[in-house]
């Protein structure tokens, strides 16, 4: 029963603190309620990830880092597609996808993975991702509560920002986010440096991260820290 | 066609608009028509309130029924603004003995050759958003199984507006969001075009931004965006 199932989940989500609930908070509900050993939640916009809302530790932030770098993963794929993507097992997948993704994602110790978009009506926001320390399919009853709680969190994470003034980022979405602002600045310094627009520094600090096999934001943290220039001068 | 046959083509007919480009306007005049052709009806028109509370005329079945609606409106006595206010159904109401109740709206709707007035809510889990009218020229009631089709009719198309309204309303949240969120990026960027160009750190190429938008008394979205896109070069920022 769906009815049931979304009551359950509500009472999850209001602990009758009265405190708002933050969008770390409902990170922690989805991983609960579907008894993983991780969630995030991914904003996405023009089929690219913005950033993350949350993540419930430091492995679903490496899931979320990944596919900001890389543009590829659970996420980006069940925004893009619009429907659940399930990898079960990561180490010996059905049909190999996500060539960039998995390796890293592997070695830090993610065996399965289960990407379900964000959504209200057709209003596509992002992505909830679950992750699990062990290869094996979601039952039944987890796919479902998994669709409810992507569900839940569009619902809220709307909510959240309707009490927010035009143009200004609601506090409960800011905070526990990493909306990688790091990587702007980046982007900003080298598109000075080469004297080419945004768009093209970003693709450079991309194309960077992924020959070095790097994280989007280590590297931008290099060219803030001026460890790292594009052009020829020395840093 | 039997009355059923017509009934369930004018259910499949509003279902069929909730699939693309939806419209609200050709949606209620759609089931103003249909409840024409299908009850024992004169005419039939739509009012739905605005964000304020205020009932505007959406759809009429006839140009009489449209005068007599805004009519109604303007006035903000009749059927429909009962119906409207209380929630309620108001069936059977005889025009020329409802002089008391409707002072103004009773003498119009006689002058236009209706006898009696019929209003249907339409209503979902208590959110009353706007009501159904009908007027009928004949002698005696309407039926009761003309007033539960009616009613069924504007069940669906309350449920549709509510939907629609619903993912519009997400629409533009999601938007919102978007925006808020670009906007703290183009100043982050801004921030890093001006630390390279100006050999600043972030904390110092944010304050020059700051400094410069107060100064010229535009908005820091605006300058960050105007750096950001080489449009602002970083020299001519106020030191």
């Amino acid at each position: 029963m769906t009815g049931g199932r979304r009551r359950r989940i509500l009472a999850e989500i209001d602990d009758g603190s009265g405190t708002e609930v933050t969008a770390v908070e409902l990170c922690g509900v989805c991983r609960r309620v579907t008894g993983m050993s991780g969630a995030g939640i991914m904003l996405m916009s023009g089929d690219l990830p913005l950033g993350s809302l949350g993540t419930t530790g430091a492995v679903s932030a490496l899931i979320e880092d990944l596919q900001y770098t890389l543009g590829e993963g659970p996420c980006v794929d069940a925004y893009q597609l619009g429907r659940p993507v399930l990898e079960p097992d990561l180490a010996d997948p059905a049909v190999p996808r996500w060539m960039a993704f998995t390796g890293p994602a592997l070695d830090a110790g993610v065996r399965a993975v289960f990407g379900f978009p964000l959504e209200i009506g057709g209003v596509r926001l992002g992505a909830l991702d679950l992750f699990a320390d062990r290869p094996g399919r979601l039952s039944d009853d987890q796919h479902a509560d998994a669709l409810v709680a992507a569900d839940i969190s569009a619902e809220a994470v709307l909510v959240m920002q309707a009490k927010e003034s035009v143009g200004v980022l609601a506090p409960e979405l800011e905070r526990g986010s990493n909306f990688q602002y790091v990587v702007h600045q980046a982007a900003g310094m080298v598109c000075s440096q080469l004297d080419v627009g945004i768009a093209q520094a970003l693709v450079r600090l991309r194309a960077y991260a992924f020959a070095h096999q790097r994280l989007l934001a280590e590297v931008a943290a290099d060219v803030v820290a001026r460890r790292l220039r594009f052009d020829d001068r020395d840093p | 066609m039997p009355r059923e046959g017509l009934l369930a083509q004018a259910f499949v007919e509003l279902a069929d608009s909730l699939v693309d480009n939806f419209d609200v306007v050709d949606l209620l005049t759609r089931l103003a028509d249909r409840c024409v052709d299908i009850m024992d009806v004169a005419a039939a028109g739509l009012m739905l309130a605005s964000a304020g509370g205020e009932l505007r005329v959406i759809a009429s079945s006839s140009e009489a029924m449209r005068v007599l609606e805004l009519f109604e409106s303007q006035a903000d006595e009749g059927p429909c603004v009962d119906c409207y206010r209380t929630g309620q159904p108001i069936v059977n109401l005889r025009l020329d003995e409802v002089d008391s109740r409707w002072p103004l709206f009773a003498p119009k709707a006689v002058e236009a050759g209706f006898r009696s007035a019929h209003a249907l809510p339409m209503r979902l889990r208590g959110q009353t958003i706007g009501a159904l009218n009908m007027l009928r020229v004949d002698e005696g009631p309407m039926l009761e199984t003309d007033v539960v089709a009616a009613q069924a009719l504007a069940d669906v198309a309350t449920i549709a507006i509510l939907q629609h309204r619903a993912v519009s309303d997400a629409q533009d949240l999601n938007e919102q969001l978007t925006q808020a969120l670009n906007t703290r990026i183009v100043i982050e960027q801004a921030k890093g075009v001006v630390a390279e160009r100006a050999e600043v750190d972030m904390e110092q190429a944010f304050a020059r931004l700051r400094r410069h938008a107060r100064n010229h008394n535009l908005r820091l979205a605006d300058v960050a965006n105007a750096v950001s896109t080489k449009v602002l070069a970083v020299t001519a920022l106020d030191a």
